[in-house]
């Protein structure tokens, strides 16, 4: 073990924060915000791969794969819901799409 | 005799029920010819019980109410007393019930209103046959009913249906009395058998049977109209006039002192419920002429006269003298039926006029009526040799034989009573059928047909009963023979009693007829135009009972209505209600801001609520002491 698990918490977090900062602050797109979420997911996967070398232990690296999985299928159904939405409204703004919202 | 019982109690019960399921689709005649042929067969029934009746019988007809040890069923006792009662009710009812087929002619509710008076008959049947206190008291919520039902008979007037409630309550009071006395008889003697009860009233103490005595006698007071419950009697003169003369003279109202008659060998134990009895009897036959000298309204003097009269049934029994109280309840149910049909030939002859003061002249337009309606006067009155005049003063004389301060007492205050009613009777009659009056429409003689037999009857009832020194009275006999004890003064002393109520009786009429003579007579019209005062105006308001009774019952009990409905029902509960649900709403509309639909701002507060969980993990895993 080389790196200890104090730097790859710490590089976690920073990744982490940096994709919710993407998410909060870049509204005008929702890729954008797709892409904020994919970093987080991937500094979760870091911290789940970082324990289980850690401890010696598999089960963080299957958390890792199954993210992975998930992932790929959740950007393949928003980017469809993306696409969908912008023939609708010739819009990607997050901040258009407020229907759900009581009168 | 069997089958005689059922239809004497049966026939007006099946009546009123025909009419009151199809009374609507039958034609008006037949609906009144079943009304009047149930109740007429219902006396030849009786009539038939009476000629075959040997010695008092018991007929169990089904078995009502069983339960473990308890038990009520339905079964008719037979006795002279019932018999009596029972060919009087029947009798009087079928003459009124001919009397209001023309009373009703005009009157688009007849259906309704023979069924329920149909249905009083069965219900006063079943109270005066009845053999256990349960059925006697079906009964006796029976007439209750109907009398509110037919008080209220012209319901759409506010005031009819106010004095159908006033009687419905102010009865039901005294039958609440009855009702504990029912419950508290059972528990002690473990039977609701009249005559079981009778048989063993002998085995109980006396501290017992007086608080129950009394609750009988307030049961019989709601009912009969006495003195602290009186106040409904005067207003029930809303009804019909047919109604007026069966209900609330001549029949229902003496279903109290029926009670007492009924269950005399239990009160007659304690001397103290007597001494109540004749008191109360006493107390309301003053009060009842009293007010009766200064009524207006022609129904109301003989509204009063009722309660007059009804007390002096109760100061009969109160001073033991059944055979005189049953005499005089008769006798009364004859004149005082002739009284109040005769006024409603008046009434309606008058154009429904009912103030005496604006009547007059009957004498000279309607000479048959007044006739007979002068024969109902000198029966009240107690002129001598009529019926009233006998039974009057054989109630006077039992008061007197009993001896002893009290009854000395109610037995001055009984003459002073008598005095009395002969005045107001004649002040009546006089204003009612002297002078000069308003032009009577024609009347039909199926309306003054049936004053003829209760004239006969009223002026004749003497020969019922007549003083033992002339020979063994009638009603006395078979009185006797049921067990009911009949007792006699010494003929010098009766025959000086006599006398002094003849006196006294003559002197109110003289008295009466002297003031309101056809010479003075405008004088007394001009005198009853002033608006009334001092004297007059509280014996015109009976005693302002009404008032008191208004202060001290209903007025509290309105102002804590009030006081529960608005302020605390409106004012704290609802208004609790309201505000919470102000606040709430409010909160509600406070947060709902905070859902602006912007995707960015939720994902902020997601941000927000993560960082502060986490800084709450944080902070506890700090707490605990590191990681």
């Amino acid at each position: 073990m080389i790196v200890p698990l104090a730097h790859i918490l710490i590089l976690a977090a920073v990744i982490f924060s940096l994709g919710l900062v993407c998410v909060l602050v870049w509204r005008s797109n929702v890729i954008m915000l797709l892409i904020g979420i994919e970093i987080m997911l991937n500094a979760a996967m870091l911290v789940f791969v970082g324990g289980s070398a850690r401890w010696g232990a598999p089960d963080g690296q299957v958390f890792a794969l199954m993210i992975m999985a998930m992932t790929s299928a959740e950007v393949s159904l928003a980017l469809a819901l993306v696409v969908y939405l912008h023939r609708r409204r010739r819009t990607v703004d997050v901040d258009a799409f407020r229907e759900l919202r009581d009168p | 005799m069997r089958l005689l019982l059922e239809l004497i109690l049966f026939l007006p019960l099946c009546g009123a029920v025909l009419l009151a399921l199809a009374g609507g689709r039958l034609p008006r005649r037949v609906v009144e010819a079943v009304a009047c042929g149930t109740v007429w067969g219902s006396f030849a029934a009786t009539l038939g019980a009476a000629t075959l009746f040997a010695s008092p019988a018991k007929v169990e007809i089904v078995n009502w109410l069983t339960d473990f040890e308890f038990a009520a069923p339905v079964t008719l006792y037979l006795d002279p007393l019932s018999l009596v009662i029972a060919l009087m009710v029947t009798f009087v009812c079928g003459l009124i019930h001919l009397h209001a087929v023309a009373y009703m002619a005009g009157d688009p509710g007849y259906v309704r209103f023979f069924a329920l008076l149909n249905l009083f008959v069965a219900a006063m049947l079943l109270l005066v046959l009845a053999e256990n206190l349960p059925l006697l008291y079906m009964g006796w919520e029976g007439v209750g009913f109907c009398s509110y039902g037919l008080i209220g008979f012209w319901y759409r007037e506010e005031k009819n249906a106010t004095a159908a409630r006033k009687a419905f309550i102010v009865t039901r009071i005294g039958d609440v009395a009855l009702g504990i006395a029912i419950v508290w008889l059972y528990e002690l003697f473990s039977t609701t058998s009249l005559t079981g009860i009778n048989e063993t009233v002998f085995l109980m103490p006396l501290m017992v049977i007086t608080p129950i005595g009394i609750l009988l006698l307030v049961g019989a007071m709601g009912k009969s109209a006495q003195l602290p419950l009186m106040v409904w009697l005067p207003d029930a003169m809303a009804g019909p006039t047919p109604v007026s003369a069966l209900i609330h003279a001549a029949t229902m109202v003496t279903a109290g002192v029926y009670l007492l008659i009924r269950l005399f060998p239990l009160v007659s134990v304690s001397p103290t419920v007597m001494a109540a009895i004749a008191v109360t009897g006493g107390a309301s036959a003053f009060y009842g002429a009293s007010c009766a000298v200064a009524q207006r309204d022609l129904k109301r003097v003989l509204a009063y006269s009722t309660i007059s009269q009804i007390g002096f049934m109760m100061l009969g029994v109160g001073a033991g003298a059944l055979a005189a109280a049953t005499f005089h309840l008769i006798v009364h149910a004859f004149f005082k039926a002739l009284l109040f049909l005769g006024a409603g030939c008046i009434i309606t002859a008058l154009h429904h006029e009912q103030d005496i003061y604006r009547m007059g002249g009957i004498s000279r337009s309607l000479p048959a009526v007044s006739r007979l309606f002068l024969a109902g006067a000198l029966c009240l009155a107690g002129f001598p040799l009529t019926g009233g005049f006998f039974s009057k003063d054989a109630i006077l004389a039992a008061v007197w034989g009993r001896g002893g301060m009290l009854y000395l007492l109610l037995f001055l205050l009984g003459l002073a009573t008598a005095f009395l009613t002969a005045y107001y009777t004649f002040r009546m009659v006089r204003l009612v059928c002297g002078g000069e009056g308003p032009a009577p429409q024609p009347l039909t003689p199926l309306m003054t047909g049936p004053l003829v037999p209760l004239a006969i009857l009223g002026l004749g009832g003497g020969l019922l009963n007549i003083p033992h020194y002339l020979g063994e009275g009638l009603l006395g006999r078979v009185l006797a023979s049921g067990g009911v004890r009949v007792e006699h003064a010494a003929t010098a002393t009766e025959l000086a009693l006599q006398a002094v109520a003849a006196l006294t009786a003559v002197g109110g009429i003289s008295l009466a007829c002297h003031r309101y003579a056809d010479s003075r007579r405008p004088l007394r019209i001009a005198e009853g135009a002033q608006p009334a005062g001092g004297l007059t105006a509280f014996l015109l308001h009976g005693w302002y009972a009404d008032r008191l009774y208004a202060r001290i019952f209903v007025e509290p009990f309105t102002g804590t209505a009030r006081f529960l409905w608005q302020r605390v029902d409106a004012g704290l509960i609802d208004g609790g209600v309201d505000r919470l649900a102000e606040l709430l709403g409010r909160c509600g509309s406070w947060l709902g801001r905070w859902s602006s639909g912007r995707v960015s701002t939720y994902l902020i507060y997601l941000a927000v609520g993560a960082v502060l969980l986490l800084g709450w993990l944080a902070g506890s895993a700090a707490g605990r002491g590191g990681w």
